[in-house]
């Protein structure tokens, strides 16, 4: 013999609706603000200033512009110049040859700069950047 | 003659306890995002091999109009070297992550001065960028 099973509903409260909503709303919102970020880690040396200006290193030297990069003074596209800095990396073994001398034209792209900086890191280079200070000359 | 007037008592049902501390908890998380620079106009260059970043102590960003700001807040590249310092503080080196976000089309006056203001401030720089979207293989 079979039993008949009542049927036991249970509705949830209207009036919590709204509150479930707003936690919803919230929720999503902490979840989207909280998105991890990628990025590119990059290890510089402390900002100081050259004293010697004679002091001539023997670092690779990089010169980047808008429309090329100057590996020690031959003009190459990044593919060409991913291998020759690699090519060139490979031969020192002292970190402090290691370094590679990035000078900029003020008008290099970001996104151009980013990825010459990317080359050398993966190359095992320690990136540095030489900057042009600032003068004011008074001309009397 | 004075009419009796009835004593109305209100309490908070018991069972709303957990609702009101939960929302009290989002509000002081969203609160404590001091760093919030989500106002910033700005779009990531792309570049591929890309690695999450870990929690920063500072965000320094390049808007599209090429303002710097540091934690939201506009300031000069100037400035920005000693403001730094003290937002650092005595962090161990390491745990000196300064998040970099430069709009895509910033130039090498606009960026480079920020980058050696960091280096300068001791911050171990991380570029904020957007992984390389790669070209569906046919």
């Amino acid at each position: 013999m079979k039993l008949k099973r009542g049927k036991m509903l249970i509705d949830p409260p209207a009036s919590a609706s709204s509150d479930i909503a707003f936690i919803l709303i919230i929720f999503f919102l902490v979840c989207a603000a909280v998105q991890p970020e990628t990025g590119l880690s990059q290890v510089l040396p402390k900002t100081e200033e050259k004293k010697e200006q004679q002091e001539q290193s023997k670092n690779i030297e990089v010169s980047i512009t808008p429309t090329s990069i100057v590996l020690d003074g031959s003009p190459l596209q990044l593919p060409e110049f991913t291998r020759r800095l690699n090519a060139a990396l490979q031969k020192k073994t002292r970190e402090t040859d290691r370094v590679v001398v990035v000078k900029s034209a003020p008008n290099t792209p970001y996104p151009i700069w980013i990825r010459v900086s990317q080359v050398i890191e993966q190359a095992g280079g320690i990136l540095t950047l030489e900057l042009e200070s600032k003068r004011t000359i008074t001309v009397e | 003659m004075k009419l009796p007037r009835k004593k109305l008592t209100a309490s908070v049902p018991a069972f709303a306890m957990g609702d009101i501390g939960f929302l009290l908890l989002i509000f002081f998380v969203i609160l404590a995002r001091a760093q919030d620079d989500s106002h910033i106009q700005w779009q990531p260059a792309q570049l591929a091999d890309l690695k999450m970043a870990a929690a920063p102590l500072a965000s320094v960003a390049i808007d599209s109009g090429f303002k710097v700001y540091l934690d939201g807040k506009e300031i000069s590249s100037d400035e920005l070297a000693g403001s730094l310092t003290s937002v650092l503080g005595e962090a161990p080196a390491g745990q000196r992550n300064v998040f970099l976000k430069v709009h895509k089309e910033a130039q090498a006056s606009h960026f480079e001065p920020v980058i050696a203001a960091i280096s300068e401030a001791g911050g171990d720089l991380v570029h904020i960028l957007e992984p390389e979207e790669t070209s569906p293989k046919r």
